[in-house]
Order: C-alpha cells, then sequence, then structure tokens
C-alpha cells in the first residue's frame, strides 16, 4: 500500500476571472522509502502540491489518502495532529525559532504532543546526533551556520519518526559544499528508509533521487523512476535551456521541457485545459 | 501543556524584555493604585473601630444641623456632615446636663482666633474650648502633665496635641511655656498622648490646643459650638436620655429638630460611612486604570501576534494546533498581567509603608484585597489576550510562513 495516494486532486484559488489553478487534477502514488525530486518553473504548483501533501493545504476536489486514510478533508484539529505526527517539513530558509536553541528548536515538534521535557529533550538529542549537531545543542539558530541550520532543521522533522519528509528546496540558501553535505544527509536519511519528498531548482540535486516530477501549469508533466547517482538527460537537457538564457529562464525552461517531452504529454496538456474550462464553470456554479 | 504555554510566554516575554516591561507599566499602576487606595480605606475604618470600641457604650454625640440619610451617597450629606456648625448653644449643653439620667455632657466648642508663640504662628489646627470630662469621654490620655481640673477652669491654661508642641515649640514637651491667643497667654500644662487618625466624631486632638470653657469666654470672640459629648449614667439608658435630650433641645429651638443625636454606633457609621463612599469613589476611578492597562496589554499582544507570524507558521507547520497557538498566546498575556499584578502588589505595600512613616494614617492591606486584585489582573490578561490570541489561531499556515515577519 503506498504511504501517499493522491487522486485527481485540484486546488483552485479565487472566483470567476481572476480564478487560478493551481493544481489540475493531479494523481500520483507514493510509496514508503522513495525520494522523489520535483521539479518545475515558479507557479507550476509544487510548492501547493507541497502543502497538500503537508496538509498545511486542503483540495478543492479530490482524494489524498495518507497511509490509507482520507486526510483530505479533516477537522483542522485532526489536521494538525496528523501533520504532527507524519509530516516533517524542511524549508528553504531553515525556519527555526530564533529564540530558542537548537535543541529545544528540534524538541518544539513533540512539545506539541504533549510529550514531558525531559523525554523530548532526549529525543531531540538523539536526532541531532543523528544528523552530527549533538556538539551544538545549546546553540541559539543566529549562532550557526547554514548549514548547521538546516542539519538541525532536518533533524527537527526527523524528531517525530514521520511518514514523509517533505523538503522544499533545502539548498535553496547554502553555499555547494554546506549544499552538498545537506544533500549527503538527506540521501543517508532516505537510506535508512525514509521517504523524501524533495522540490528543487537545481537539477544536479536529481542524482540523489529515484524519481523525478516535473511540474507545469499545475499538472504533473513527466513522473520517471532513475537510479540513484543519474541526472536524466531530459531534466539535464532543461537546465542547460535554462542556462542559455538566464534573461527569460522562465520560457526557455518551459520550452526546453515541452521540446524534450514524448507526444501523450502534449496530448494529456490540451486535454487538461478544457478540463480547466469545466472548472471554471464549476466555480461560477458553487459561487451562485 | 499549560506548563508548557507558561514556559513559552516566560520564554518570549525574556525575548523582549524592554517592551514587556512597559506592557505590564499599566497593569502595575492600576492594580498598585486599587491596593493602596483599599488599604487606606480600610485602615482608617479600623482605627476608627479601635477607637470606638475604646469609648464607653454610653456616649451620645448632639451635633448642630439636621444630619441627612448618611448612607445614600451624595454631595449633600456630605458637605452637611462636613460644615454644619452654629446651631448648638451653650443653653443647650448647660441643659443636656440637667437631663435625667446624664452623668455629664461635655462641649467641644471652637474659639476663633490664631495660636501662636513668640512670633510664630501655628494656623494648622483648632483652639478648642471644653470641660474636665473630654479626655475621659474621649478616652484620650494626656501623656506629659495633666488636664485641667473643674478648679481651674477660669485659669488660663491648655492642653495641646502632639502635632502643635512640634510645630510651634519645635520641642516634644513644652509643658510650662506659654502661648497666646487672641492677646492672652496660656500656660501649657499638658500634652496628650499622639491620637490615631480617623477619629471618633471626627476631632483630631494632634493639632488641636484644648483650653477651659470659662477662661476661654473671657477671651472673647465666638466659641462655635462644633459638638456636645453626652454620657447617660449607664449603658442601657441611652435610648432615654436621647429622647429626652431631644425634648429638652427641641424645646430650646423653638420646637424644630435643627441638630442630630448620635449613639455610639450612629456616630461610627456616619463617620465610617462617609469613608467607605470615598474610598469607594476613587478606587472606581483607580479601576479604570485597570481597564487601561488590559487594553494597553491587549494592543502590545496584537502587535506581537503581527510581528511573530512567521512563528506562528512555523509553529502550525510542525504541528500546533490553532487551540495551542490560542494557549500560548493567551498564556502569554495572563503571565503578563499576573506578573503585573505581583509588581503592582508590591509596590503597594511599599507605599503603604510610605504613608505609614509620612503620615499618621495607618493603610491595612488584607489578604482579601490582594486575591482579588490578584485575580482581577488574571482575568485582565485573558480578556485582553483573547482577540489577539484568536487572530493568531486563525492565521493561515501557508500565508504566515510566507510573510517576512
Amino acid at each position: 500500500m503506498p504511504i501517499i495516494e493522491i487522486d485527481e486532486v485540484s486546488k483552485v484559488y479565487g472566483f470567476g476571472d481572476a480564478t487560478t489553478v493551481a493544481l489540475d487534477e493531479v494523481s500520483i502514488k507514493i510509496d514508503k522509502g522513495e525520494f522523489i525530486a520535483v521539479m518545475g518553473p515558479s507557479g507550476s504548483g509544487k510548492t501547493t502540491l507541497m502543502n497538500m501533501i503537508g496538509l498545511l493545504d486542503r483540495p478543492t476536489h479530490g482524494v489524498y489518502r495518507l497511509n490509507g486514510k482520507d486526510v483530505a478533508r479533516l477537522s483542522k484539529i485532526k489536521q494538525a495532529k496528523t501533520r504532527r505526527d507524519n509530516i516533517g517539513f524542511i524549508f528553504q530558509s531553515f525556519n527555526l525559532l530564533p529564540r530558542l536553541t537548537v535543541l529545544e528548536n528540534v524538541a518544539l515538534p513533540l512539545a506539541y504532543k504533549g510529550m514531558s521535557q525531559t523525554r523530548r529533550l532526549k529525543a531531540a538529542s538523539r536526532a541531532l546526533e543523528q544528523v552530527g549537531l549533538n556538539d551544538r545543542e545549546y546553540y541559539l539558530p543566529n549562532q550557526l551556520s547554514g548549514g548547521q541550520l538546516q542539519r538541525a532543521s532536518i533533524a527537527r522533522a526527523l524528531v517525530n519518526g514521520p511518514s514523509i519528509i517533505i523538503a522544499d528546496e533545502p539548498t535553496g540558501n547554502l553555499d555547494s559544499t554546506s549544499a552538498r553535505v545537506v544533500m549527503e544527509l538527506l540521501s543517508d536519511i532516505h537510506k535508512l528508509g525514509n521517504t523524501v519528498l524533495m522540490v528543487t531548482h537545481n537539477p544536479s540535486l536529481t542524482r540523489y533521487a529515484d524519481r523525478i516530477l516535473y511540474m507545469l501549469d499545475g499538472s504533473i508533466v513527466y513522473d520517471e523512476a532513475t537510479a540513484v547517482g543519474e541526472i536524466p538527460r531530459r531534466v539535464q537537457n532543461a537546465f542547460n535551456a535554462l542556462r542559455k538564457s538566464d534573461d527569460d529562464e522562465k520560457i526557455a525552461n518551459v520550452s526546453a521541457m515541452i521540446e524534450t517531452m514524448p507526444e501523450p504529454a502534449v496530448g494529456k496538456k490540451t486535454k487538461n485545459t478544457k478540463k480547466k474550462k469545466k472548472k471554471k464553470q464549476h466555480a461560477k456554479r458553487s459561487r451562485k | 501543556m499549560i506548563n508548557e504555554y507558561i514556559r513559552m510566554a516566560l520564554s518570549s516575554i525574556k525575548g523582549a524584555r524592554f517592551r514587556s516591561a512597559l506592557t505590564m507599566f499599566g497593569i502595575v499602576i492600576g492594580v498598585s493604585s486599587v491596593v493602596t487606595i483599599v488599604s487606606l480605606g480600610e485602615g482608617v475604618k479600623q482605627q476608627v473601630s479601635n477607637q470606638v470600641d475604646a469609648v464607653s457604650d454610653s456616649l451620645v454625640v448632639i451635633r448642630p444641623g439636621k444630619q441627612t440619610e448618611a448612607k445614600a451617597f451624595s454631595l449633600d450629606s456630605l458637605r452637611s456632615f462636613i460644615s454644619s456648625t452654629g446651631s448648638l448653644s451653650e443653653k443647650d449643653w448647660r441643659d443636656s446636663e440637667k437631663v435625667e439620667g446624664v452623668n455629664s455632657a461635655v462641649p467641644v466648642g471652637i474659639v476663633s482666633g490664631i495660636v501662636s508663640y513668640e512670633d510664630k504662628e501655628y494656623s494648622g489646627g483648632n483652639i478648642i474650648a471644653s470641660t474636665k470630662q473630654l479626655p475621659v469621654l474621649l478616652n484620650q490620655k494626656v501623656q506629659f502633665g495633666e488636664f485641667f481640673t473643674e478648679k481651674e477652669y477660669s485659669r488660663n491654661i491648655a492642653i495641646i496635641g502632639q502635632d502643635v508642641a512640634e510645630k510651634l515649640f519645635e520641642e516634644n514637651v513644652p509643658v510650662g511655656k506659654s502661648l497666646n491667643i487672641r492677646g492672652t497667654s496660656y500656660i501649657v500644662q499638658g500634652i496628650f498622648e499622639q491620637q490615631k487618625s480617623g477619629s471618633f466624631a471626627a476631632l483630631n486632638l494632634n493639632n488641636s490646643v484644648v483650653i477651659p470653657y470659662d477662661s476661654a469666654r473671657q477671651v472673647g470672640g465666638s466659641i462655635q459650638l462644633m459638638q456636645v459629648y453626652v454620657e447617660a449614667v449607664s449603658s442601657d439608658k441611652v435610648s432615654d436620655v436621647v429622647s429626652a435630650l431631644k425634648t429638652t433641645l427641641k424645646a430650646n429651638h423653638a420646637g424644630q429638630e435643627d441638630f442630630t443625636i448620635l449613639e455610639k454606633e450612629e456616630a461610627l457609621e456616619a463617620t465610617n460611612e462617609v469613608f467607605y463612599q470615598i474610598t469607594l469613589f476613587i478606587a472606581g476611578v483607580a479601576f479604570i486604570s485597570f481597564i487601561v492597562g488590559g487594553i494597553g496589554i491587549m494592543n502590545i499582544m496584537f502587535a506581537t501576534v503581527s510581528e511573530r507570524t512567521r512563528e506562528i507558521g512555523i509553529r502550525k507547520a510542525i504541528g500546533a494546533t490553532n487551540g495551542q497557538i490560542l494557549g500560548q498566546f493567551i498564556m502569554e498575556s495572563v503571565v503578563l498581567s499576573i506578573v503585573g499584578g505581583f509588581i503592582g502588589i508590591a509596590l503597594a505595600y511599599f507605599s503603604n509603608a510610605i504613608i505609614r512613616v509620612s503620615t499618621d494614617l495607618q493603610p491595612v492591606t488584607t489578604l482579601r484585597v490582594v486575591l482579588i486584585v490578584g485575580g482581577l489582573s488574571a482575568i485582565t490578561g485573558i480578556i485582553s489576550g483573547l482577540l489577539p490570541a484568536a487572530k493568531a489561531a486563525r492565521k493561515d499556515p501557508i500565508a504566515s510562513l510566507r510573510s517576512e515577519a
């Protein structure tokens, strides 16, 4: 049974002419132990998908099953509890609370679970050991380097033993050395059997993943399993295209994708446009 | 989880010390003023009742003017209580002495004039013309020297309060020195023991110069009878004496009852009532600063919530429920106001100590007042934290995570 099962999930913002379709009937299954890299230009719906999977957001339509349970329409409080117990977030900007020590930051998810202070600090200490930061437990976040901060936030994501770790551009704010350390760490965590879902703009990072999703205009246009350590050619092409014309990177990026895309995918895209119209009508109707 | 909220609240208060101190300031002022004023009122009440206990049960007080119902708070009742003089005459006093069942009647007459010693003047008090029974009836001891006797009624001698001794003579025991009243010199024969304030029947002997009634008449000027103390032969005769006095005095006043006769309890009540009303009124004003303090906390909490939007987003992303966010922020405001309340109570104790040292008032802070005010500040915290915390709890986690703050 897959950990995550998303079936024709859509997310629509706004009404009438201002309607934006952020996710367009996306379906995806994620099994335990996968390391998935999600790519795509800005505005393609990557983050919306992550927020949906991370239970920070609710789909407008569709079914989302987490560990076999339908979680798309849970009450807010149940959603928060499910998030606390099953999801670990890693952010581009680390998002550690500046007033708490590294140890307290890592222990925070357990505090919301109601665990006693001694027990949760112990658990946090173990998680920090896992990321090799236990000599920095009592430092404040502003006393750490970017790489260390990201490792601390990986420890925070791990401390609950989550079903899935969602990393939104984990290396976006890091220099290449720190980025490498963080990626190796994520890779190690993956090898220990954790499921990792990572959004990235950097094609070279896809070599750590064993499955690659490419998103465009709210749809998954490309979903392929690769061997760990390999950067798929199409991703590389897209990346090269992006490099050649920085002045209009988005268009280049998209056209590179379309060029390399197999025929059925293009066909699917036109079908999606029709569906989009249908959805607009639906939005209008529901407003009435 | 409450522990957790308190811990979080303390850590965020520690993180913004100056701001938290400013926020608490309103509550500190509110609490300390309410506690101080209520303690003052309580202190005065206790002093009065202590003195009344010391006074004999068979005492009756006649005051000039018709006393209106003092229980209903009105400026009129206060005004007539404070300023009614003039309707009692010497004849009233002499006649009340002859009423059946009366042991003695003592006049308290205000002599117009200024007391002076060498080239100094004492203008802060009263010159009181009275008789030998005064200290007995008021249960007031003479600390140095002696009160005058019947034989000395026509002699120019004075018994003075401690305040007069200190301010006019600048010494504690000026017995034997002479002071001047309307050109006549009086020899100081005794000094009263320090009288606690809030005196029964509103007579402050600390700043008074008491002279014999007969000699006061010789000095000239008018003597206004402020009150007449009448002592019945026994306490169970008091009500008979009161009605007999009423009849006698009415006859003197052409059938009109333009005077008030108070039994001991009534006199206490009337005095207490006025103090109670004033305390209540000022405490009400102080209470407003409580509300202002609460609004101050609410204001800062709103600012804190917008400033910490990102933190709220992070907490929600790692699994905090809306309820937990609500609890955290309410607790923060409760901790602020309770700590403010404690500081306020401490400040009130401090200012009470200063009042005790620098005036003759004896403020009394009861545990009840402390508990009520402490509870009030906690409630203020909850109420003023509620809206900002609800705002924090309702924030959308995605938008919060994106926010700059």
